[in-house]
């Protein structure tokens, strides 16, 4: 059936669409997410539990069902560039309430995964990747803590790669495997 | 005795140390023995390492879990961060042909294997685990019951969410971690919005403090208002942002509340006996001493 004309031809080109695709959406985008996610984005019918569930919500203009919307129409740009992005806590309360078992959740994470593809990554995360690139902890030990380790009867360093260096050249290998640290240490420069 | 390869994370053997040796010893007095991991590594942060590359994040967690393959031991752990990583991704990888060969590839570089033969266990969940454990027997290990206390429980978001993946049934209101606070002689205490996360997770903390923060500030109001003695929680990194949070709510916010935050191997070392010197409270930004000076 057609869709009903309304003489003008935006409008009713944007309703002859029936993917509701935009001019600036990519629907590539969509199907990088399914894949990424491994959830049924695509099935969210914007009901707002997400944002309803998100304590990230009440306190930032970020809003969960805003990014599944987008997520649906491809708006590739618009996802990756809202610094809003980052605002997730990874919580889940939004994923164990969604309605059509979706897991915004994972939206997010693969949203952001094609960010970092784009350098688009907040400084912190690069940071993390650098301290376990370096000791294999993102949070190392530091000499208050050895002396209270000592006194509470356990090794200065614990029994993991602080203890035994020489796993940490094959932490090394997996990471440069993805070329993480070079990137990370390219865009950490670039700023 | 059930023999564990004991999982540390970064958090509790190099923030609050008192965590790790409170795990160890409280253990052993229930029939849990913890053996070291030797050469972990970060589990890697599943907020920072999954938000950048989630391949990096699967193939960095194989290989701890394929340390555990090799010593032929289930992991136990203490931190929901660290479950997040190390319990999801034995569960994807376990059922995921395609992210399995894929993380299997990387690690032939270091002559690994991911098998998926082991599994991965909370210590909080060994210890609720009639099978294992159960309350009875935490009940029966306390020497010094801390009586009088009120505990509000943080039961956090990674050790639950998503429930559908998860076996611990219902995530809006559980009352299974209040069973185990009961244990221990003290009262846990209901208090608006329970489930809510501790702001920190996600890479937020380091994003955008003042936000997490006030996600933090939000759940300590609920806590002061039911008269909660202290919180008590299963994962370091929630205790930090509870416990270092505090401080940094007094700069940023000017709100002050001086609530002690104990992770649960840590209340069960106090009520088994340990000393507060055996545990590092010294090294928690908020004094605990109000607190213990009423429960010993
Ligand atoms: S709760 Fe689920 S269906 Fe509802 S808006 Fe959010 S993602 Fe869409
Ligand atoms: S997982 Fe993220 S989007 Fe979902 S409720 Fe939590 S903070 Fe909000």
């Amino acid at each position: 059936m057609a869709a009903k004309s309304y003489n003008i031809s935006e409008l009713d080109n944007k309703l002859a669409d029936r993917r509701y695709h935009l001019a600036d959406s990519n629907p590539e985008f969509t199907q990088k997410i399914l894949k990424t996610s491994r959830t049924i984005a695509n099935m969210c019918y914007q009901c707002g539990t997400c944002t309803g569930s998100c304590p990230s919500a009440p306190r930032s203009s970020y809003r969960i069902r805003l990014f599944m919307r987008r997520c649906v129409l491809g708006l590739e740009n618009e996802s990756l560039t809202d610094p809003d992005l980052w605002l997730c806590t990874t919580c889940y309360s939004c994923t164990d309430r969604c309605p059509r078992d979706i897991a915004p959740t994972d939206v997010i994470m693969a949203m952001r995964n094609l960010a970092f593809k784009r350098d688009i990554i907040p400084k912190n995360f690069l940071q993390t990747v650098q301290l376990i690139y370096n000791s294999g902890h993102g949070v190392p030990n530091n000499d208050v803590n050895r002396a209270a380790r000592t006194k509470l009867g356990l090794p200065a360093d614990p029994p993991t790669t602080h203890t035994y260096a020489e796993f940490i050249p094959g932490i090394q290998k997996i990471i440069d495997h993805y070329e993480l640290k070079a990137n990370a240490d390219r865009i950490l420069k670039g700023d | 005795m059930h023999e564990y390869a004991f999982f540390l994370g970064c958090i509790a053997p190099n923030r609050y140390p008192g965590c790790e040796a409170s795990a160890i010893k409280t253990s052993e007095k229930v029939g849990i023995k913890l053996l070291p991991l030797k050469g972990a590594s970060c589990c890697p942060a599943p907020g920072a390492f999954g938000s950048i590359d989630l391949n990096v994040w699967y193939a960095m967690a194989a290989r701890n879990l394929v340390l555990a393959e090799e010593m032929k031991k289930d992991i136990t752990l203490i931190c929901n961060g660290c479950y997040k990583s190390i319990w999801e991704v034995n569960h994807i990888l376990k059922h995921n042909d395609e992210l399995r060969d894929n993380v299997n590839e990387v690690l032939a570089e270091i002559d690994m294997q991911f098998k998926g033969s082991i599994d991965v266990w909370h210590l909080a969940e060994l210890y609720y685990d009639e099978k294992i454990c159960g309350v009875q027997k935490i009940k029966d290990s306390v020497t010094t019951p801390l009586t009088g206390a009120k505990i509000a429980p943080h039961y956090g978001c990674h050790l639950m969410k998503p429930q559908k993946e998860r076996h611990f049934g219902d995530t809006e209101n559980p009352m299974w971690f209040e069973e185990l606070i009961a244990a221990l002689g003290c009262e846990p205490v209901q208090y608006r919005n329970k489930m809510q996360c501790c702001g920190a997770g996600g890479g937020v903390r380091g994003y955008d403090i003042v936000h997490a923060l006030d996600i933090t500030n939000e759940k300590l109001i609920n806590v002061r208002e039911v008269g909660a003695d202290a919180i008590t929680e299963v994962c370091p990194f929630c205790q930090l942002q509870f416990d270092r949070g505090q401080i940094e709510i007094k700069e940023k916010f000017g709100d002050v509340y001086n609530i002690p935050v104990l992770h649960y191997n840590e209340l069960l070392g106090l009520a088994q006996g340990m000393s507060p010197q055996d545990l590092a409270l010294d090294l928690h930004a908020i004094d605990c001493t109000p607190f213990l000076q009423k429960v010993l």
